[in-house]
């Protein structure tokens, strides 16, 4: 009996820590992005998965417990794009180009959608460079719109930040009328 | 029938023999313009094309990458580095995109012989005052296996190759 209640009485605490719980893993996943990084971020080769984190006007990228932090108030544009990949990708999708009877080329048909997330930043010397990741479709905007809030510039505009701007003008008609 | 068989031959012959001489002569008008120690690389234009950020970024990544590698100068620098103001014998690249047309992967892994993309811009290689050494234009593609954004490594290569050609290698007889 005094088990059953032991029993109850755990099951009410997790049931109450449930939303806790998953308010901090969301925080999580809506700051750190898995990525992989194309071209760009000094010192990171080529073609590397990782994390990205937006902290303390930072973008960060893990890899393998290394970081590599950029400074947001660097960066001079920010653009998302779209792409896609094979479905099988990597060693094994090479493997399954070789399939008989076609069967890598009918593969080849299965893809899933990429956002890309492209970066143009400057050194310490005024040097320019530019950076490309890649993370699954819907991350690529809020992560920019993240990057634009802690100070990036962007040639493109967010959808909220042009919406801010055409209502802008409508308020000051609004004060006239 | 036979002298026709012959005539035949006899054109096709003079015809790669024109080829090869034509081959020669492009090989021979390559001059050495000037010599450099080191190459400032310019952000790719793209005014007249509308082309893709990533495309854009992953042109110039690749050009300097290419340049650090193969192009054989002692200093490979970015735009707007400070330190190049410093470098005597520089020349300058700029470049800008003449033609682009995105393919598309699928196509090729499925096709192969289809989706092909490619990328053409003008290479102008200038000095420290903004005299013009050489233009070129050169293209970029990628025709068969590999990422759209392959086609920036090809036109990356073939950068290189035609910088370190023209001012580093040494001048050929």
């Amino acid at each position: 009996m005094k088990r059953r209640r032991w029993t109850i009485l755990i099951a009410v605490i997790l049931i109450q820590l449930g939303p806790w719980g998953r308010i901090s893993c969301a925080q999580q996943t809506a700051d750190s992005v898995q990525v992989k990084q194309l071209t760009g971020l000094v010192g990171v080769k080529n073609k590397t998965n990782g994390t990205v984190k937006v902290e303390n006007g930072n973008l960060q990228f893990v890899h393998a417990k290394v970081k590599t932090e950029l400074a947001v108030s660097t960066i001079e544009d920010v653009v998302t794009g779209n792409d896609s990949q094979r479905a099988l990708h990597g060693f094994v999708g090479t493997l399954t180009m070789f399939a008989p009877y076609g069967g890598g080329r009918f593969l080849s048909l299965f893809r899933t959608k990429l956002d890309t997330l492209t970066l143009q930043y400057r050194d310490a010397d005024g040097a320019l460079h530019g950076a490309i990741f890649t993370m699954g479709v819907g991350k690529a905007d809020p992560l920019k719109r993240i990057l634009v809030e802690q100070g990036a510039h962007t040639s493109i505009p967010t959808p909220e930040a042009s919406a801010a701007a055409d209502s802008k003008p409508n308020a000051a008609k609004e004060h006239r009328l | 029938m036979k002298s026709g068989v012959r005539t035949a031959v006899a054109g096709f012959l003079f015809l790669a023999f024109c080829f090869l001489i034509d081959g020669f002569r492009v090989y021979a008008a390559a001059p050495l313009v000037s010599k450099a120690s080191a190459i400032q690389v310019l952000m790719i234009e793209s005014d007249e094309i509308k082309l893709p950020a990533e495309f854009q970024i992953s042109l110039y990544e690749d050009l300097v990458h290419q340049l650090e590698k193969n192009g054989g100068f002692q200093h490979v620098y970015r735009d707007g580095d400070k330190h190049a103001a410093e470098a005597g014998d520089i020349v300058v690249l700029h470049s800008s995109v003449r033609g682009f047309k995105k393919g598309s992967e699928m196509a090729r892994q499925v096709t192969t012989v289809t989706g092909k993309t490619s990328i053409e811009v003008h290479c102008q290689f200038t000095d420290k005052n903004g005299k013009v050494l050489l233009e070129h234009n050169l293209k970029g593609q990628v025709m068969f296996f590999g990422a759209n954004l392959r086609a920036t490594f090809d036109f990356a290569k073939k950068a290189a190759k035609l910088a370190h050609d023209n001012f580093v290698a040494a001048p050929t007889s």
